[in-house]
């Protein structure tokens, strides 16, 4: 402490502090413990990896992305069939909830600022986004599975879209607004008509941040069981090219086959969850890469 | 410039021939976007719909007493829906009492303590923890945590409170595998904290920095700033992200299903197996039919009504949080 | 209230204002409502052809506002409405029947922040083009580069027509917009505070391109800034609290004002 200090030369130095201990350890046991927080999150994502990197790896040959899944109790085998159902109804259910979560998104940022029914369509949508997907799974099963009498990629593709879709409405909604108001008024300057503004203007401007949302909602139906598990369930062989009948997926597979008596079942779990978990991962650093570039623009 | 000029004067007198873009289009593009939001609308409505109409035979069977009932008996088709209502209740409570602390934590190391550097590669981790697929939580919780939490919990916790009461029957495990409700609830935990505690971070960060600085100026310590500037700031966004978590407990299926055990039976002890709702659904609706099929519907039916009310709830605290 | 010599040397050798020039905009008792908000008050004005018409007064004293209804730009918020006249060669504006985009493209419009679209430096020049005209390509090459020649950035651009619009600096982006509303050749071009965003030598670039437009356009210019308003224009009209206080010629307007609202404001006492 420097001699000069008046605080010091008055005799008391900055270091005895007027903090009363119980303060002090107040403020230890906040530091301690929200650190202890974090790195617990920290570990169990750690542990999870290392988890499916330890089991999973062991069942990575080539047959593994060559064969279809084995009958119970045959040996050997592979997840092709699985990985491409999965493929299959998840891009179906891409395509599906693209546009309308496109245009629905586009309705409440443009066109409906304001409006009553926009802001229920809003709050209605944001409750949809956390809805259980299982009640999904039920609404699907009894719109088309009931009906078709069958299982269905149909049915299990309109699933994921469904889940799919409130995603999209909600990034593309906020990303629209980020597009600032006069870049809109620009355009409507030059004559022209409002469609047309949005759909060469304000969704162009907004483009990275509408990709990712489609991104996040591939990363949110990829990993997705339960609402499979009513509508398109599995089946241990190819599928149909009509997607009728039960459509082999991924989740769905890990599910009865990781709780199996087989170990080869056990063992083409773990390598599908690997996989599977690998994929989405992915998918969601991808799209947050994409958001912090179009955010810093 | 006197060319321009002409051009302009030339096209002035042909100006109304200007060919304007077609209307038609322009309304075409309106009414597909209100369109798809109505969608949303007509969605909501038909979960809703289709789940009491598959419900109907069951409530009509039962009436009010499948929600008292404790039965669930196949054989004899005696549905209640008392035992996976409590379990579903509980898993989702315990979720919350161990998850809510957690996710504050975090989000306060993430806001006050995270040296700079750390702050982006530490959120992202702990953002990445939500988008792992439930069904790979399951099998985590079954088959790492699961031995782990009996031999390490289940099994000493048991040993010391065998014989006291209350505690001695809340916490003890008549056969400690590492299933039941309580590993549920901590799998639960671990799924909804990512979720609170980015949204809690988000709610402090709004916080203006100059009010969090003025407390640090007038030299309240980390802790007497959270407790008394930051938290009472945030607390409706974060009551609010609480329950979203809690909507996200309640109707979470895959990782319930691979730890609960999947008891038909109501046990008091929070260490036995027991079963929620969704993964009762999970688990007997595929070779389900007739009136246990509807009596699953009108679990389902329970659960829609659950999970929306606290929804709602949660939504009007929090207006706008993130995609979740 | 004696006229400062500096002032008028302004005034020296600049174009004078046209008093016999055609009017190409009247506006007849016009009244602006934000929902309930009493925006513009009665307002009645001419604006010549060929001729920079500057709108001043403090900030919220309605001269954007008053912009902002001659393409009725407003009309995109509904809780917005204009009652009046706004005739424009002699048609209503206001009409409710008037085709908006059709209106849109002959009264162009400038912004107070550069708006360049997301796309190349081409496609946004030849945006407002497309929408009106179908010119084959070699027809657009020339108008393009005909409205950057007008805007003055042809020179900076010609190497880089396919880079994206949002890469050029402020001044440049402010150019571009000029040269976007430039060519679909409108009758009436209005500019909102140009300027206000930009540099002082981008500012001069900008005010010397004013100028020069002025020989095919007719030019509304709402400015905060009234040594802008003296060195541009041929008229201007000082607004106060949503009413048109004084219009005249611009050199009258700062020589020798007739009101003395007009006389504090320009000198300096209030605003």
């Amino acid at each position: 402490m420097d001699a000069s200090n008046p605080l010091a030369t008055a005799g008391r130095p900055l270091s005895a502090s007027r903090v009363r201990p119980s303060r002090r350890v107040a403020d230890r046991i906040l530091i301690l413990a929200s650190t202890g927080a974090t790195a617990l999150g920290i570990i169990v994502l750690g542990s999870i990896l290392l988890m499916l990197i330890v089991e999973g790896l062991k069942g990575l040959t080539p047959e593994l992305l060559t064969a279809p899944t084995p009958g119970p109790g045959s040996a050997g085998g592979g997840i092709a069939n699985a990985i491409l159902g999965s493929l299959v109804m998840t891009f179906i259910g891409i395509v599906i909830a693209t546009p309308i979560g496109l245009m629905a998104g586009t309705f409440l940022a443009e066109y409906g600022r304001g409006s009553k029914v926009a802001d229920i369509i809003r709050f209605l949508n944001d409750i949809l986004l956390s809805a259980p997907s299982i009640l999904i799974g039920l609404f699907v099963y009894t719109l088309m599975v009931r009906p078709m009498g069958t299982y269905s990629g149909w049915a299990g593709a309109v699933a994921l879209a469904i889940i799919a879709t409130p995603v999209i409405v909600r990034t593309t909604e906020d990303m629209l607004r980020l597009v600032p108001s006069p870049m809109r008024e620009a355009g409507a300057a030059l004559g022209a008509p409002r469609s047309l503004v949005i759909r060469t203007i304000t969704w162009r401007a907004a483009s990275a941040g509408v990709v990712t949302g489609i991104i996040l909602a591939l990363a949110r139906i990829a990993g997705e069981t339960a609402p499979l598990l009513f509508t398109a369930l599995n089946n241990n062989s190819w599928f149909n090219a009509n997607l009728l009948g039960g459509v082999p997926n991924l989740p769905v597979m890990i599910y009865q086959f990781a709780l199996s008596p087989y170990p080869n079942w056990q063992s083409l779990a773990w390598s599908g969850a690997l996989l599977i978990t690998v994929t989405i991962l992915t998918l969601s650093v991808v799209a947050r890469l994409v958001i912090k570039d179009q955010r810093a623009r | 410039m006197t060319a321009l000029t002409q051009s302009i004067a030339l096209r002035r007198e042909s100006g109304a021939a200007r060919t304007a873009p077609s209307k038609g289009a322009d309304r075409l593009f309106q009414g597909a976007a209100y369109a798809s939001a109505l969608l949303v609308l007509f969605v909501l409505a038909g979960i809703l719909g289709s789940i009491i109409y598959g419900a109907r035979s069951a409530f009509a069977e039962f009436g009010f007493g499948f929600l008292t009932s404790s039965s669930w008996n196949i054989a004899t088709e005696q549905f209640g829906a008392l035992p996976a209502v409590i379990g579903t209740v509980a898993a989702a409570l315990l979720a919350l009492v161990i998850g809510v602390p957690v996710s504050l934590g975090i989000a306060i190391y993430l806001t006050q303590l995270c040296p700079g550097w750390a702050r982006k590669p530490v959120a992202m981790t702990i953002e990445l923890l939500a988008s792992v697929p439930s069904i790979i939580y399951g099998m985590w919780g079954l088959f790492v945590f699961a031995p782990l939490f009996a031999r390490f919990v289940q099994v000493p916790v048991s040993n010391l409170v065998e014989g006291l009461p209350i505690v001695g029957t809340i916490l003890y495990a008549r056969i400690p595998s590492g299933v039941g409700v309580l590993t549920a609830g901590i799998i639960l935990a671990i799924m909804i904290v990512p979720f609170v505690a980015s949204i809690t971070r988000d709610m402090l960060d709004q916080i203006p920095t100059v009010l969090r600085e003025s407390a640090y100026g007038i030299g309240c310590t980390t802790w007497e700033v959270v407790r008394h500037v930051l938290v009472p700031q945030a607390s409706v966004s974060i009551i609010g992200a609480i329950m979203l978590g809690l909507g996200r407990a309640l109707g979470e299926t895959m990782a319930v299903t691979f730890v609960i055990g999947n008891a038909n039976r109501l046990s008091a002890s929070i260490f036995d197996p027991g079963s929620t709702i969704a993964s009762r659904i999970a688990n007997e609706f595929n070779e389900a039919d007739g009136l246990q099929l509807s009596s699953l519907m009108a679990l389902g039916c329970l659960l829609f009504i659950i999970t929306f009310f606290v929804l709602i709830i949660a939504r009007l605290l929090v207006r706008r949080a993130k995609v979740a | 209230m004696s006229a400062n010599p500096a002032i008028r040397s302004q005034f020296d050798g600049r174009s004078p204002a046209d008093v016999k020039a055609p009017v190409r905009i009247a506006v007849r008792d016009l009244n602006f409502y934000y929902g309930s908000f009493h925006g513009l008050k009665d307002i009645n004005l001419d604006f010549r052809d060929r001729q920079v018409t500057a709108l001043i007064g403090p900030s919220g004293c309605g001269k954007s506002t008053l912009l902002r209804t001659f393409n009725r730009i407003y009309s995109l918020y509904p809780e917005q409405r204009a009652e009046g006249e706004i005739l424009l060669d002699g048609r209503n504006v206001l009409d409710p029947k008037i085709d908006l985009n059709e209106l849109r493209s002959r009264v162009g419009m400038v912004f107070q922040k550069p708006t360049p679209f997301p796309m190349s430096i081409y496609d946004n020049v030849a945006f407002g083009l497309r929408l009106y005209e179908k010119l084959p390509k070699s027809e657009l090459d020339i108008r393009v580069e005909e409205s950057l020649r007008k805007a003055a950035l042809w020179d900076e651009v010609k190497d880089k027509l396919k880079q994206s619009g949002t890469g050029l600096s402020g001044g440049q982006q402010q150019r571009l917009c000029i040269a976007r509303t430039v060519a679909q050749r409108p009758e009436v071009i209005l500019f909102d505070e140009p300027t206000s965003a930009l540099d002082p030598i981008s500012t001069g670039r900008i005010e010397e391109l004013i100028e020069q437009l002025r020989t095919d356009f007719t030019i509304v210019i709402v400015t905060h800034n009234m040594q802008q308003a003296a060195r541009i224009s041929q008229f201007t009209a000082f607004m106060y609290l949503g009413e048109l206080i004084e219009f005249d010629a611009t050199a009258k307007i700062f020589m020798n004002p007739s009101k003395r609202q007009t006389q504090d404001y320009i000198t300096g006492r209030f605003g």
